[in-house]
């Protein structure tokens, strides 16, 4: 089969393009010859789109991404609704590009940027982009979380067998076994054990 | 005003190169519009007047020549172009300038251009039929071949995922040959193909090298009654290439068929064979060409104007009474409502038509997930 090429192909990136149509738009942008184009767009491609200026202090149920008009008359992002654990994909449609309002944009933590006029060529690839890297920074960011508790966690560990070795002059290991057994007679972890040892030294310390 | 000018309007497509066959033939069809026409009394005395360049099936010599068109020639509407390279070079011309494309030609979808009217079939107009026929006759086991561009790689994308929504599916390969492709690549395919045993081939191999992938297949012995190729590229013209034998018994999914019993399909077919002979044989793309000239004329004995301005609200939403059926210019996305249709060659180089959409399907061209058995309760079932 030489001389005939085969592709390989990756699914996965697939994803992220299947439930176009059933996601939740809303667009804030004044009602004029851009916002209807950018809005006519959306529905081609098939989303559920919604359009409102000016934007919304609070958002619809289940919205999942928010084009946001952001003009030198509109330079407030300071929206509630950005500040949330849940925040929708944020795309930025701007008519300028100087420092002020590109300040706004990054206050606003945009996933892309919408330039006008809007060209109906490249929206369909801004949102997908813009929506997929939402779902990697949220995924990245309770991964985060859990490795600063985790490490925290570790750190009080070690703090705990140190606070044993010493009270009773066993090895590491020991302190350790001792500590798991609590926890598992207790039936807690052995970070809250470590916690618990942690500050009962402290309350001993203070009354010397 | 009264103006007897004649209307100048571009025709660019492809008289010689990789996919010239299929370019002649829709330079024919849209020639035979403009003399249906011109023998009508022109638009409203004014004589149309095509200015006709060959593209040679190359994307840069398309750019070149629309640019011409609008600067040299002063034409306000443009008629052409085949493979999606040749539109994608085409439509920053149109754009730029701000004329208006008219193109004839079925596609993988995904676009929209304020200036580009669409008059081919979208995906959910030929895909998704075309794989609901062959998974439920011959089997969900299927090997894809395409030419080696963007066309097949989204086709594929879509049969492949129809096909796999069917339990006992598999794609047993995806193969991509040059658009120059020569026997011998064929060949090899063929080879795989009898090794893994499909249920059915899914050829978006287009064309010249058409013909090769049939001979080929033809030349191994194989039998269509076990297993069919299935094209949405593969015409009453490329039949016409490879020899009426060589093609019995492979299927098409698309919304024009010659064999189509109708009074404007038999008119038109008439009036080409008076008038033209035999300098192409039509097809699909033929039919597309054919009326969506039409649409224009009739668009702009409305608007008085061929200015994209003024013209563009009187083609969209348009009807026209085409060969195919009555179709309709789609406002929302500059797509065409279309009459899907699947044909099995017969021994004449014809199609045998055994399914039919009873009604228009609406273009969805932004449809990213199709889903089978969307088509099934709006076709007819013609099998005996």
């Amino acid at each position: 089969m030489e001389r005939v090429r085969r592709r390989s192909r990756v699914l996965d990136a697939q994803a992220p393009l299947k439930d176009l149509r059933d996601i939740k738009v809303l667009v804030f942008h004044p009602d004029n010859q851009d916002g209807l184009q950018l809005i006519q767009q959306l529905q081609r491609i098939g989303c559920q789109v919604q359009a409102f200026w000016p934007p919304l202090p609070v958002l619809p149920e289940r919205t999942e991404v928010v084009f946001l008009a952001i003009r030198p008359d509109a330079l407030d992002v300071n929206f509630e609704w950005l500040k949330t654990e849940d925040e929708p994909t944020l795309i930025a449609v701007v008519d300028f590009e100087n420092p002020t309002i590109v300040e706004a944009v990054i206050k606003a933590n945009a996933k892309a940027i919408l330039p006008l006029p809007i060209r109906t060529f490249g929206l369909l690839s801004t949102l997908v982009v813009a929506r997929e890297l939402n779902v990697r920074m949220k995924e990245q960011q309770k991964k985060l979380r859990k490795v600063e508790e985790k490490l925290l966690g570790v750190q009080r560990i070690t703090e705990a067998k140190n606070i044993l070795m010493r009270m009773h002059g066993i090895s590491d290991a020991d302190a350790y076994k001792l500590m798991r057994g609590q926890a598992m007679s207790k039936r807690t972890t052995v970070e809250d054990i470590a916690a618990a040892i942690i500050s009962a030294d402290g309350i001993l310390s203070f009354e010397k | 005003m009264s103006n007897k000018d004649p209307v100048k309007i571009g025709l660019l497509f492809s008289d010689s190169g990789a996919t010239s066959t299929i370019g002649r033939s829709q330079l024919q069809g849209a020639l035979l519009a403009v003399d249906d026409i011109n023998k009508q009394g022109g638009i409203d005395g004014r004589e149309l007047l095509p200015v006709r360049y060959d593209a040679q099936s190359d994307p840069a010599m398309y750019a070149r020549l629309a640019e011409r068109l609008i600067t040299r020639d002063k034409v306000n509407v443009i008629f052409g172009c085949y493979m999606s390279s040749s539109r994608k070079a085409v439509i920053p011309i149109i754009e730029k300038w701000n004329k208006l494309l008219f193109y004839p030609t079925l596609y993988e979808g995904f676009e929209f251009s304020n200036n580009v009217i669409y008059t081919g079939a979208a995906p959910n107009q030929n895909s998704v039929q075309l794989a609901e026929f062959m998974v439920s006759n011959f089997g969900a086991r299927v090997y894809l071949v395409g030419s080696d561009y963007i066309y097949p790689y989204e086709s594929n994308r879509i049969m492949g995922e129809l096909v796999q929504q069917h339990p006992d599916s598999k794609k047993l390969a995806e193969v991509y040959v040059p658009l120059t492709a020569d026997f011998k690549h064929f060949q090899n395919v063929i080879r795989d193909v009898q090794a893994k045993k499909p249920d059915f081939i899914f050829s978006t191999v287009v064309g010249d090298s058409t013909t090769l992938l049939y001979r080929a297949y033809a030349e191994a012995g194989l039998s269509p009654k076990q297993m069919p190729i299935a094209s949405l590229t593969t015409s009453e013209a490329e039949i016409s290439q490879m020899g009426a034998n060589i093609a019995a018994g492979h299927f098409t999914s698309a919304p024009y068929f010659q064999s189509i019993e109708s009074e404007a399909n038999r008119s038109c077919l008439a009036r080409y064979n008076a008038g033209f002979g035999d300098l192409c044989v039509p097809n699909m793309c033929w039919e597309a060409s054919f009326f969506q000239v039409h649409i224009f004329a009739n668009a702009m004995r409305k608007s008085g104007s061929d200015e994209i301005a003024a013209i563009l609200p009187f083609v969209l939403g348009s009807e026209f009474e085409a060969p195919q059926g009555r179709i309709r210019i789609e406002p929302s996305n500059h797509h065409t409502c279309l009459y899907p249709r699947i044909g099995i060659a017969n021994s004449k180089g014809q199609f045998t038509i055994v399914r039919e959409a009873r009604r228009a399907v609406h273009p969805d061209p932004y449809l990213v997930t199709h889903s089978l058995g969307d088509w099934a309760a709006r076709i007819d079932n013609l099998e005996i």
